[in-house]
This record gives C-alpha cells, sequence and structure tokens, in this order.
C-alpha cells in the first residue's frame, strides 16, 4: 500500500474537478509509520536507553554511572554481574550477542558502540 | 516429548588456565541466565524468570570461593549437566523446583547442635532433598 496506488486515481479524476479530489485525497490519505524505510537508532537515543536500562539494575550506583563508566572498575560489579548487564541490555534491544563479543563488553561506552554497529538492534 | 540425546552434550575436559576456566564459567552462567524465560515454559513454573535467573545465581554464588582447578573443572562440568537435563526436560518438578530452585538449602543458616536440638531436630538430614516446596 503505498501513495503510487493514488496516482492513477487522482489523475484520472483531476480530469473533470480538480476541486472535488483534493479533500476526498486527504481524506483517504493518513499518514503512517513506514516499516519498510531504514530508520536506525541515532546514538542519542541508544545512549539514554542504555542509561536508563543500567540505572534500573540494582547493584548499580544512579550516581556513578557515566558513558565511559567501566561495569568493573568504576561500577563495581563482578563478572557475573557483567553478564547480566550485557544480557538486560540484549533484552533491551532485542538481539542476541555472541560470546565472543559479549566478552568484550567492559565499559558502558563499548555497549553503545556495539549498539549503533548492529543494525538488527531496534 | 522426544528429545535429542546429544543435545546440548559436552565433553570432560581439563581448562588448561585459570583464565580458561573463568571464560568457562562465564560462558555456563550466560547459557543458563539466557535460558532461563525457555526454563519456566518448558516447566510451566509458577516462578518468574527473575527467580529462575536469582536461584542460579545463588548456585553459582555458593562455589565462589573454589580455586582449585580441576574442582572448578568437575563443577563446570556438573554445570553443563544439569542445564543439559533441564533444558531437554530430562527433570521432574520437584527435582526442578526443590533442587535447581530451592534458595533456602543455601541460605540456611548454619547452627550449632544444641541449637538444632532445642528447635527439634538433630540435623538438616531430616529434610528430604526433593519435596518440591519447602
Amino acid at each position: 500500500m503505498s501513495l503510487a496506488r493514488f496516482i492513477p486515481r487522482t489523475s484520472a479524476l483531476s480530469r473533470f474537478t480538480v476541486s472535488r479530489t483534493a479533500p476526498t485525497l486527504q481524506r483517504r490519505w493518513v499518514p503512517r509509520a513506514m516499516y519498510s524505510a531504514g530508520g536506525g537508532l541515532t546514538r542519542e537515543s541508544i545512549t539514554s536507553r542504555i542509561l536508563e536500562t543500567l540505572k534500573g539494575y540494582e547493584k548499580i550506583d544512579p550516581a556513578k554511572l557515566t558513558q565511559e563508566a567501566s561495569f568493573t572498575k568504576d561500577l563495581g560489579l563482578d563478572s557475573l554481574d557483567a553478564v547480566e548487564v550485557v544480557m538486560a541490555v540484549e533484552e533491551e534491544f532485542s538481539i542476541e550477542i555472541p560470546d565472543a563479543e559479549a566478552d568484550e563488553i567492559q565499559t558502558v561506552a563499548q555497549a553503545i558502540d556495539y549498539i549503533a554497529k548492529t543494525p538488527e538492534a531496534h | 516429548m522426544t528429545t535429542i540425546p546429544s543435545r546440548l552434550a559436552t565433553l570432560s575436559r581439563t581448562s588448561v588456565s585459570a583464565a580458561e576456566s573463568r571464560k568457562r564459567v562465564i560462558k555456563l552462567y550466560r547459557d543458563w541466565y539466557r535460558s532461563a524465560p525457555e526454563i519456566c515454559a518448558l516447566f510451566a513454573l509458577n516462578y518468574s524468570p527473575g527467580y529462575v535467573r536469582y536461584a542460579i545465581r545463588q548456585k553459582f554464588e555458593a562455589n565462589r570461593h573454589v580455586t582449585n582447578q580441576k574442582a572448578i573443572d568437575v563443577l563446570i562440568l556438573k554445570g553443563r549437566q544439569e542445564y543439559q537435563e533441564t533444558l531437554n526436560g530430562w527433570k521432574m518438578m520437584d527435582q526442578v523446583t526443590g533442587i535447581l530452585l530451592d534458595t533456602k538449602a543455601l541460605e540456611r543458616p548454619n547452627k550449632t547442635f544444641l541449637q538444632k536440638f532445642y528447635e527439634g531436630r538433630d540435623g538438616d538430614g531430616v529434610i528430604p532433598a526433593a519435596s518440591g516446596i519447602l
């Protein structure tokens, strides 16, 4: 269903009355999200969503949470907590990060970078 | 329900270094953590995936102090076996709720003989291993 469908109809009607077709077209054409369009996430939205997710994790002190913070050094998480945090980010963006890459995510900035370069994330 | 017996089966092997066994433990934990919703659905549990994750975390925490390389390898293998048996649906309800998801057994405080005696029981042995909900 695209706008192209309406084009022959409007052109056919415009032969008779232009003034009558304009409101009909307006009534029928409902603007809606085009899911086929490749939108992608902006870096700001990724950052804010990741920070929101991490704030919800009870072992993280929101005051210490910055974009540059390391999970283990700055936020004081152990390795199992880091696994949980990365998994929470996975769930937020409904993706599955492979183990090798999940091991490498040690800071908040790395998580943001990974999501930014993953096209499946939404 | 048919299952492929070799699904999720792993070989028992020894880790070369502490770093490798650490990696294997983290991988095991990640697999457990990821499968929590599946476990809830498979056994139609009355628990949330969050609780399942908490219970599994307790099992890992219980062995946090282990430093012996061979002991860690055995624990990893046992964890893998548990994982395979759970996700293949080879467990019964009581084995899941009573053993796998039992967090009370780990939280139970160490009491002296007399404290237990005054309560009317001499040891924890009276509590059956798999009695469902304790």
